[in-house]
C-alpha cells in the first residue's frame, strides 16, 4: 500500500547501517542490521509506512559522530528522539522476510480458525477447568434491587 | 447555512459503536434516522493488519491516540493536566474500528457499588434489568465464547463457539490452577465462524488495528449496513457545532461543519454517542441564553467524573514456543479472581484480566523499552540477537484492566489553547490517577507475576503501567435524581426530554471489564424505550 521512498542518500546510509548494527549485531541465527539491508529497502520501506520518522532518523544520522561504537551515543540522545529512531530501525529490521524466518514469525498470514474441527475442546482436554468449576461462582450479588 | 427542513425522526451525532447499535434498531422501527459523523468509512483494503509494515503504520496513522494520527477528521486532546493520552477513532464504526474485541459483560456488583462498598453511587439500573440487552448485543455483534463462567450469574451464554485458548491460554490455565485462581476461555466479538456480515476470524492477531477480514465486531460491518438497507442517512465528513434548541428548550437538530460548509440537520430527538469525550464536549459548546453552562448541564457534571481504566500489563518469557502473535486478540484467556472487593488488600474494587496475544516482534521489544516498563538492563546492543530468538514467540502477557472511580476533578473542560480544524475548541482533559486506582493496579500487577511464575516463565516483569485504554465513560451520568446527574435511567436528559446519551458518558461507575458491551447494552435499551415511547415523545419545533 505504500511506495518506498528514497529520503536518505548513500552516505546517509552508511551512516544508517553502522548505527543499526550497534543496535542489531546480530549472532544467535540472525543477522546483523546492515545484513538484513536495514539502511537499504527495509528503512525506505518503514519511512514510506511514517514519513514522519524520517526526520528523526536523519538527525540522529546527522548528530552522532563516526566512528560509532557501543551504545554510548544512544544514551546521549533525547529519549524521544531515541525511540524514534529505535523503533524506525527495529521496524524495517522486522519487516525482512530473512529475519522474520529466522525468528519463526510467520507475519499476519490467515491461518483457520479452527485448525481442526475439535481445537477448542482439544485444548480444554484433561479436565483443565474441572478445578474452576469446582469452586463454583465467585461473583458478590448485590442484596436488593434499588427502589423504582 | 443551508436547512433542507428535511426533518430527521431522530438525529444521532456520532456514527460509532452505541450510534451503530441505536440506529440499527431505530431503523428497523421504521424511524427515519441520520448520523453525523466527522469522520469516514474505513476502507478494509487500507487496514494495516495483513500488510508487512503492519507494526510501523499501526503506530502511526492507525493510532488509536487522535494526538498521533492527526487526521482531518481527528480533533486535538489538550493532554496538558492529564496523566495518560486518550483512545479513540473518528470514523463510521468509531472506537470499534481499533478495540480489540474483548466482550465483557458489567458484573451485579459494579451496579452497586455504594450499596456493597461505600463508595461512589449505585447505578440506577441493576443487572438483571441489563441481561435480557446483553444477550440482544451480543447476537447482533457474534460474540463466541464458552458458556458457564463461574465469575458471572447462572445462565451466562453467548450465540457462538469459543475460539481456542491456544498454547498461551493452556499454559496459563495450569498456572492459574496451581494457584487454585479463576481463569475461563476468552469471550470475544470475533465469531468462530461467518456469522452475518461478519467472516470467519483468521487469526491475524491485529484487532486492535482494525480487522481487514471483517470478522471482529464493529459496527461498521456489524450494523450500519443494515441499518442504511432500511433507510438509514449516514453523512460524513459532518463536524457538529452545536445542538441546537427552541424557546421552550427543546433541541430541534444540529448545526454542523461539511468541507468548510456550514449545514443544519433538524431532527423531533436527538441522541448523543460521541464518546465520553466528544459528548461532553458538545454538549458545553452547546451554550445559550436558557443553557448558558452547556446544554442538560443543570446538575452541573457534563464533562465531570472522568474514568479511563489506566490499564497495567506484565509480560513473562517462557522455554516453550507459544505462538504469541496468534490470533483473536481479543483475549485467549480471562480472569476475575481479584475482581471483588477485598477490603483486606487496602483498596476497593478490582480489576480484570485478559491474556492478549503480544503481537508482532516491534510490540514484543515494547515489553523492554516502554516507556513505563521495568525490565532490567536495556534490549539494544550485544545480546540483543539472544533476547529475540529466545522471546519473541515465547511471551506472555496479562493486562490489567482497573476499577476506576468517578471524581469530579476528573473532567472534560473546553480548551481556550486548541482548536480542531473547524476552529471548534478541542476538549482539554484533566485526569489524575487515583490512589485507589494505584493500590488495584499494584496489587494485580503482583499477582500476575506470581500467576507467570507459576506458568513457569523462566522471567517475568512489569511491561507498562498507565496505559490507555479507550474506554472513556462518566461524564454525562444517569441517575434518577436531576441534582446529581445528567441522564435519567433511560439516557435520557434531565432537562432537554428529546435529547437522550447513548455512549459510554451515561456510567455512574466504569466497571472494571472493558466496557463496549454495556455501551452496546445500554444503547439498545434507549433505542427500544425511544421506539416504545414514540406516541408520547415531546419533540421540538
Amino acid at each position: 500500500m505504500t511506495g518506498a521512498v528514497q529520503v536518505l542518500d548513500d552516505a546517509q546510509r552508511a551512516g544508517l547501517a553502522a548505527l543499526a548494527d550497534t543496535l542489531i549485531p546480530g549472532g544467535s541465527g540472525l543477522p546483523s542490521a546492515s545484513a538484513a539491508e536495514v539502511h537499504g529497502q527495509w528503512i525506505d520501506r518503514a519511512l514510506a509506512a511514517r514519513p514522519e520518522l524520517a526526520d528523526a532518523v536523519l538527525a540522529v544520522i546527522g548528530t552522532v559522530p563516526e566512528p560509532v561504537a557501543g551504545l554510548g551515543w544512544l544514551a546521549d540522545l533525547d529519549r524521544s528522539l531515541a525511540d524514534r529512531f529505535t523503533f524506525a530501525v527495529a521496524g524495517a529490521y522486522f519487516m525482512n522476510p530473512v529475519v522474520r524466518r529466522a525468528l519463526g514469525y510467520p507475519g499476519t498470514a490467515p491461518r483457520p480458525l479452527l485448525a481442526a474441527p475439535d481445537e477448542a475442546e482439544f485444548y480444554l482436554d484433561d479436565d483443565v477447568l474441572g478445578p474452576v468449576l469446582a469452586r463454583g461462582h465467585v461473583f458478590r450479588q448485590p442484596p436488593e434491587e434499588p427502589a423504582r | 447555512m443551508s436547512d433542507s427542513r428535511n426533518v430527521a425522526d431522530v438525529l444521532i451525532i456520532g456514527a460509532g459503536m452505541s450510534a451503530g447499535v441505536a440506529a440499527r434498531h431505530l431503523t428497523d422501527a421504521g424511524l427515519r434516522v441520520v448520523c453525523l459523523e466527522q469522520g469516514e468509512w474505513v476502507d478494509p483494503g487500507n487496514l494495516p493488519g495483513n500488510k508487512p509494515e503492519y507494526e510501523v503504520l499501526g503506530s502511526g496513522n492507525w493510532y488509536p491516540d487522535p494526538n498521533v494520527r492527526r487526521r482531518r477528521e481527528d480533533y486535538p486532546l489538550d493532554v496538558s493536566e492529564s496523566d495518560l493520552p486518550l483512545f479513540m477513532y473518528n470514523g463510521v464504526g468509531g472506537s470499534s474500528v481499533l478495540y480489540g474485541g474483548i466482550w465483557a459483560r458489567a458484573l451485579p456488583s459494579d451496579l452497586r457499588v455504594r450499596t456493597l462498598d461505600g463508595v461512589a453511587d449505585d447505578w440506577p439500573i441493576s443487572y438483571a434489568e441489563l441481561v435480557g440487552w446483553y444477550q440482544a448485543v451480543e447476537a447482533e455483534m457474534g460474540v463466541s465464547g464458552l458458556d458457564g463462567n463461574p465469575a458471572y450469574p447462572p445462565g451466562f451464554a453467548v450465540p457462538l463457539d469459543p475460539a481456542p485458548i491456544h498454547r498461551t491460554g493452556l499454559t496459563m490455565a495450569h498456572g492459574m490452577n496451581k494457584l487454585g485462581w479463576h481463569w475461563w476461555p476468552g469471550t470475544n466479538a470475533i465469531p468462530t465462524r461467518k456469522y452475518g456480515e461478519q467472516e470467519q476470524c483468521v487469526r491475524y492477531g491485529i484487532c486492535r488495528m482494525g480487522c481487514p477480514q471483517g470478522s471482529k465486531a464493529s459496527t461498521d460491518v456489524t450494523h450500519f449496513p443494515a441499518a442504511i438497507t432500511r433507510g438509514l442517512t449516514v453523512i460524513t465528513r459532518a463536524r457538529v457545532a452545536e445542538i441546537t434548541v427552541d424557546e421552550r428548550g427543546l433541541a430541534t437538530g444540529a448545526v454542523y461543519f461539511r468541507d468548510g460548509q456550514e449545514h443544519f440537520q433538524p431532527a423531533s430527538v436527538v441522541l448523543m454517542a460521541a464518546n465520553g469525550i466528544g459528548t461532553p464536549r458538545l454538549l458545553l459548546m452547546s451554550t445559550s441564553r436558557r443553557f448558558p453552562h452547556g446544554l442538560a448541564n443543570s446538575s452541573g457534571l457534563v464533562g465531570k467524573r472522568l474514568m479511563v481504566h489506566p490499564y497495567a500489563s506484565t509480560v513473562g518469557v517462557y522455554d516453550d514456543e507459544l505462538e504469541d502473535w496468534l490470533g483473536p486478540a481479543g483475549e485467549h484467556i480471562g480472569s476475575m479472581q481479584f475482581y471483588e472487593t477485598d477490603a483486606s488488600r487496602g483498596f476497593v474494587r478490582g480489576a480484570k484480566w485478559s491474556l492478549i496475544p503480544v503481537g508482532g516482534p516491534l510490540e514484543a521489544v515494547d515489553k523492554w523499552t516502554g516507556p513505563t516498563s521495568l525490565a532490567e538492563g536495556g534490549f539494544w546492543g550485544e545480546g540483543s540477537a539472544e533476547e529475540m530468538r529466545t522471546s519473541i514467540g515465547h511471551l506472555m502477557q496479562w493486562h490489567i484492566v482497573p476499577e476506576d472511580l468517578p471524581e469530579e476533578q476528573n473532567q472534560v473542560t473546553l480548551s481556550t489553547e486548541l482548536t480542531d480544524s473547524d476552529g471548534l475548541p478541542a476538549p482539554k482533559i484533566h485526569y489524575r490517577v487515583s490512589e485507589n486506582t494505584r493500590r488495584i493496579v499494584d496489587f494485580n500487577l503482583a499477582r500476575t507475576l506470581e500467576a507467570h511464575e507459576a506458568a513457569g516463565a523462566t522471567r517475568s516483569w512489569v511491561a507498562g503501567r498507565n496505559h490507555t485504554s479507550g474506554h472513556n465513560t462518566g461524564t454525562a451520568r444517569m441517575g434518577d435524581d436531576p441534582a446529581t446527574s445528567v441522564v435519567d435511567r433511560w439516557g435520557r436528559s434531565h432537562d432537554v426530554p428529546n435529547l437522550y446519551v447513548i455512549d459510554g458518558s451515561v456510567f455512574p461507575t466504569s466497571t472494571g471489564v472493558n466496557v463496549g458491551a454495556t455501551i452496546c447494552a445500554l444503547a439498545k435499551r434507549t433505542a427500544s424505550h425511544l421506539v416504545e415511547q414514540a406516541r408520547h415523545q415531546v419533540v421540538g419545533a
